[in-house]
């Protein structure tokens, strides 16, 4: 058996000038493009339509079922009393009459720790009757307070939450 | 008439000897803050053209569009804590930034700048020598790296001082004779066949350059730019500061303004390196219209090849120790002896 040797094509060498004034050519090019930085606090960038990250809570349609604190994979989401109905005094309408909101005998609400929050949406597809909802709000820094909302402020917009 | 001579006689009550030294003072603090100036506006247009070139915006936040960015960089690196290395060789560590930055100044008074309408030639000094003394005075300029480098006692300062020491022997060479050719050519008047008689000297060269020498002998040019281009160390030929293997070569130990010494002195060869070659190739002060406006003909030149320097600065990567040296000596060397050799057939051509 005659093994057969295949010829290996040196590369031609390239000269050094001209790839450099290519390299340089299409370098330079760049100049005349527009930079793709956003100056963020001042100019905002595009969000995407389907982007989510603040949890928010409306206390008529919550039963206090827990089943958000059970979904949620970082135990982020706490259960807490909140006298809600006595504070705004919601009221149901039923035959015998307007009474107390009857949904939530336990008056238990939702918070939400956002340090830990991964924004898996669990708590959102969970929920039965939509109390518990996402919006592309974002902007939740705060300073010296922890991360934990109560469910008073899961209710309220970003500006009216206390930081 | 010459400003210095104006100058002279708005002082002439002092007497002779003391109205041309304070004529001379104030001509020269006049350059050298003309050339603090534009050191600043150099720095400030390279990085708002890096920043450009890599799609970012650059300095943008103090002052108008960023512009006093460069004053607050320099207040910061006043305002810093002197460190002084443990180990150094005290004298050499505190003299080598300001030897670096005094030979870029100095070798800017000797440069002829052209007139102006108003204000005459603004040369401050001029000899039949320039040319020499230029050069000269250039040899010095790397002696502060190699000091700064060595009495440091760091090994990535003496890596980068012995790669300065490689890159300055492998490029002086090429320049100096591509220079000489320089020499020939002008030593012979276009216009009458004769010979001059002021070609040692920068503004002699230039008033010989009727046609820009950069058309008749394109090597020198591509020669002494590459040159120019090794002098201030910028990328294809940053090795003496290669910041990806020695921390920040010959400069590693030097901080605050010590560093910002050497680093204004980078730029500063940017700009000196482009005035020598917009002054020996590309026919320095004259122009196509009017010889009043020769100092703005020298200065468009000079940034345009401040700009292209800059394009070559953002676009190329450093070149390997050894390739480099290889490409000095078997590549540079033998193109400016051809091209020697031509000037010199060229200059018995035109007589």
């Amino acid at each position: 058996m005659v093994a057969t040797v295949k010829e290996i094509k040196i590369p031609k060498k390239p000269i050094p000038i001209i790839g450099s004034l290519e390299t340089m050519y299409s370098i330079g090019r760049f100049m005349f493009k527009k930079p793709i930085t956003t100056q963020y606090p001042e100019e905002k960038g595009e969000i995407p339509e389907r982007f989510r990250f603040r949890i928010f809570l409306s206390p008529e349609s919550c039963i206090g079922c827990t089943l958000c604190e059970q979904i949620c994979p970082n135990h982020s989401i706490k259960m807490e009393v909140w006298e809600v109905e006595k504070e705004q005094g919601l009221v149901v309408e039923t035959k015998r009459g307007a009474r107390e909101n009857m949904q939530n005998k336990r008056h238990i609400y939702p918070d939400v720790n956002f340090g830990t929050c991964t924004v898996c949406r669990n708590c959102e597809e969970i929920c039965p009757t939509n109390a518990i909802y996402l919006t592309h709000q974002f902007e939740d820094a705060r300073t010296r307070n922890s991360f934990t909302y109560s469910p008073q402020e899961l209710t309220r917009q970003e500006d009216d939450v206390i930081k | 008439m010459n400003l210095l001579f104006k100058l002279h006689q708005w002082f002439s009550f002092l007497g002779n000897y003391a109205s041309f030294g304070i004529a001379y003072l104030i001509e020269t603090i006049v350059v050298l803050l003309f050339v603090t100036i534009s050191f600043i506006i150099l720095i400030y247009v390279f990085r708002k053209y890096m920043a450009r070139i890599q799609l970012r915006i650059g300095p943008n936040r103090v002052g108008k569009f960023g512009l006093l960015q460069l004053m607050a960089d320099a207040l910061k690196l006043l305002g810093k804590e002197s460190i002084l290395p443990k180990g150094r060789d005290n004298m050499a560590y505190r003299i080598a930034p300001i030897i670096t930055m005094m030979s870029i100044m100095v070798s800017f008074i000797i440069i002829p700048y052209g007139g102006l309408y108003y204000f005459g030639n603004l040369t401050t000094t001029n000899s039949d020598i320039t040319l020499i003394l230029m050069f000269g005075i250039l040899s010095i300029m790397p002696i502060g790296e190699v000091l700064g480098g060595i009495s440091t006692r760091s090994n990535y300062a003496i890596l980068g001082a012995l790669r300065g020491i490689a890159k300055d022997v492998s490029f002086e060479v090429p320049m100096l004779i591509s220079v000489l050719a320089i020499v020939m050519v002008s030593s012979r008047s276009f216009v009458t066949g004769g010979s001059t008689y002021n070609s040692l000297s920068l503004a002699g060269i230039v008033t010989n350059e009727v046609i820009p020498y950069g058309i008749i002998e394109p090597l020198g040019l591509i020669v002494f730019f590459i040159s120019m281009v090794a002098r201030a160390s910028y990328s294809p030929f940053d090795l003496s500061e290669s910041d990806s293997e020695l921390i920040s070569g010959a400069t590693t130990e030097y901080g605050g303004m010590r560093f910002g010494l050497f680093y204004i002195g980078l730029f500063g060869m940017v700009y000196l390196g482009s005035f020598l070659v917009s002054l020996l190739y590309l026919g320095g002060y004259n122009g196509p219209v009017s010889s009043q406006l020769g100092f703005i003909y020298l200065l468009v030149k000079t940034i345009i090849l401040v700009l292209i320097a800059f394009l070559i600065w953002v676009s190329l990567p450093r070149m390997r120790i050894d390739r480099f040296v290889q490409f000095g000596w078997k590549y540079l060397l033998p193109l400016a002896v051809i091209n020697l050799i031509y000037a010199g057939v060229f200059v018995l051509y035109i007589r």
